[in-house]
């Protein structure tokens, strides 16, 4: 383990309900979405931690905690808790406190006792709903460097579009100077002020400043007990807290990361994982993804007499497609019949789409089977009726639903 | 603290002590760490649970305890002593804020 890591706790928050996602998150946490064919969007935070050389995870849950813990145990059960290497799962407790989380920073307050016991020196406190490739060692020397209390990860975005994000205003030494949320005229960064900094979720804390600043919180009636609503606001101009600048330390461009908040940002980030040239890159064997393995047959495509296409796709094993398919993207099992045609769809594991179906811009879960001659995402009118459609239009189909 | 002209409750561990919590107005605790069956520390949080934002001094024969984490939720962490002066003053500040 790197010297700096030696230090560190490490906290994910995984507990949050992802009403937004809805009716994706109806019956499972967030953070065990299906992403990418064969993913879990928490996957992605985990994957940078082992990465990174972080042995020593607590995942905190709350919302579908079995499903989590599902997952990590299927998925994640790579660590020797006997060699000081472990991620645990961590609902509520309800000792200290009786009471459910209240918010981020309540379920750090009500875990005191972890950080008690390990007396870490810093404690790196993640997100598991941020798909992105992250080395937070980089992140951890840049925080020591800085000596700093509280270090936020950002990522710049056009300074036009920062108003919808928490942004942090910086100084030339990146140390934050306000942090605003959603503000009308963001403003820019020092030496590049057509771009502001949007506040990742991601952050290193002095592991006592973090309790002083959690117990604080916990006291305060008018608090709701968030970081990015609380703590980070509050920590800002009365303590040293830095800036870390996700970008490409060669072509300062921003490094990739999306918040999975709403279904249109989840459906988008799908687009991102394809074409000859992704914006997010799977296939890189410097930063290798783990997910659960699954042993299936491989896919097949069947050209009995129709014809088959599949164009800018990603396709899991276990799949069977005798239709067309186009830019879109299969979890395992799927089955596409005879003359059906797929285009910008997300179909989860075991997905059937009847012979001669249409389906456009749709996210289809698990075990859906689509009748023969069905039609999704072509007559919004229609499809509002019958399902869940989001802002930009994207059909979401639930594993519930009947057609 | 009675002599102090203050009205006191008494509990002999802090499940007792818990109760009162729960059911009497109160401005002030007083609470010490070591104890039976739950300790101070334990006691802490739940106190802080049942009443947000009532101060508590840990006043404990101990030093050790103020490294502990679980003690800085406390407002003041005052080691016994046959001298109640710094104790007198802490509850005196704490019930004025």
């Amino acid at each position: 383990m790197k010297n700096s890591l030696k230090h560190l706790s490490t906290i994910i928050m995984a507990g949050g309900k992802g009403e937004r996602l809805f009716p994706l998150t109806r019956d499972k946490a967030k953070p065990v979405i299906t992403f990418g064919a064969i993913y879990r969007i928490l996957d992605f935070t985990l994957t940078n931690c082992l990465n990174s050389g972080i042995r020593r995870i607590y995942v905190l849950s709350q919302y579908g905690s079995f499903s989590l813990d599902q997952h990590l145990r299927q998925a994640w059960d790579v660590m020797h808790p006997d060699l000081g290497e472990y991620i645990y799962s961590m609902p509520p407790q309800q000792i200290m406190v009786n009471r459910w989380y209240r918010g981020t920073a309540d379920s750090i307050y009500q875990n005191l006792t972890i950080l008690d016991q390990e007396r870490p020196q810093q404690v790196l406190i993640l997100s598991g709903d941020h798909v992105y490739k992250m080395n937070y060692l980089e992140m951890m020397e840049f925080h020591l460097q800085q000596d700093a209390d509280l270090t936020v990860a950002a990522v710049m975005v056009p300074r036009v579009e920062g108003s919808s994000f928490g942004i942090l205003k910086v100084n030339q030494a990146s140390e934050v100077e306000n942090f605003l949320e959603k503000p009308k005229d963001p403003p820019g960064l020092p030496d590049n002020p057509d771009y502001s900094l949007v506040s990742m979720g991601v952050y290193i804390f002095k592991a006592k400043i973090l309790v002083e600043e959690v117990i604080k919180d916990a006291k305060k009636k008018t608090s709701k007990h968030d970081f990015g609503g609380d703590i980070i606001p509050h920590m800002v101009g009365r303590k040293k807290v830095f800036a870390y600048n996700f970008q490409d330390p060669v072509s300062r461009t921003p490094r990739y990361w999306r918040d999975i908040g709403l279904l249109d940002a989840y459906f988008k980030a799908h687009q991102d994982l394809l074409g000859a040239s992704p914006v997010f890159e799977l296939y890189d064997p410097d930063w290798p993804v783990r997910s659960r393995p699954q042993l299936l047959p491989p896919s097949k495509y069947i050209c009995a007499g129709s014809h088959v296409t599949v164009e800018d796709s990603l396709i899991a094993s276990g799949c069977v497609i005798e239709g067309a398919v186009q830019r879109s993207v299969l979890s395992p099992g799927v089955k596409v019949g005879a003359g059906a045609n797929v285009s910008e769809a997300i179909l989860w594991d075991g997905v059937e789409i009847g012979a001669g179906a249409q389906i456009q811009q749709a996210i289809i879960e698990e075990g859906v089977k689509v009748p023969p001659g069905f039609t999704i995402g072509v007559d919004p009118k229609r499809d509002a009726k019958r399902f869940h459609l989001t802002e930009k239009g994207v059909v979401v189909v639930p594993n519930n639903a009947v057609m | 603290m009675e002599d102090e002209g203050y009205e006191v409750k008494i509990a002999t561990n802090a499940r007792d002590a818990l109760k009162i919590v729960e059911t009497e107005p109160l401005d002030l605790v007083i609470l010490d760490i070591r104890m039976p069956g739950m300790d101070g520390l334990e006691a802490l949080p739940r106190i802080l649970g049942l009443k947000e934002g009532l101060p508590v001094i840990l006043n404990t024969a101990y030093t050790q305890y103020q490294e502990s984490f679980m003690s800085w939720a406390a407002d003041a962490y005052v080691v016994k002593s046959s001298d109640l002066t710094e104790l007198k003053e802490k509850v005196k500040e704490l019930v004025s804020k």
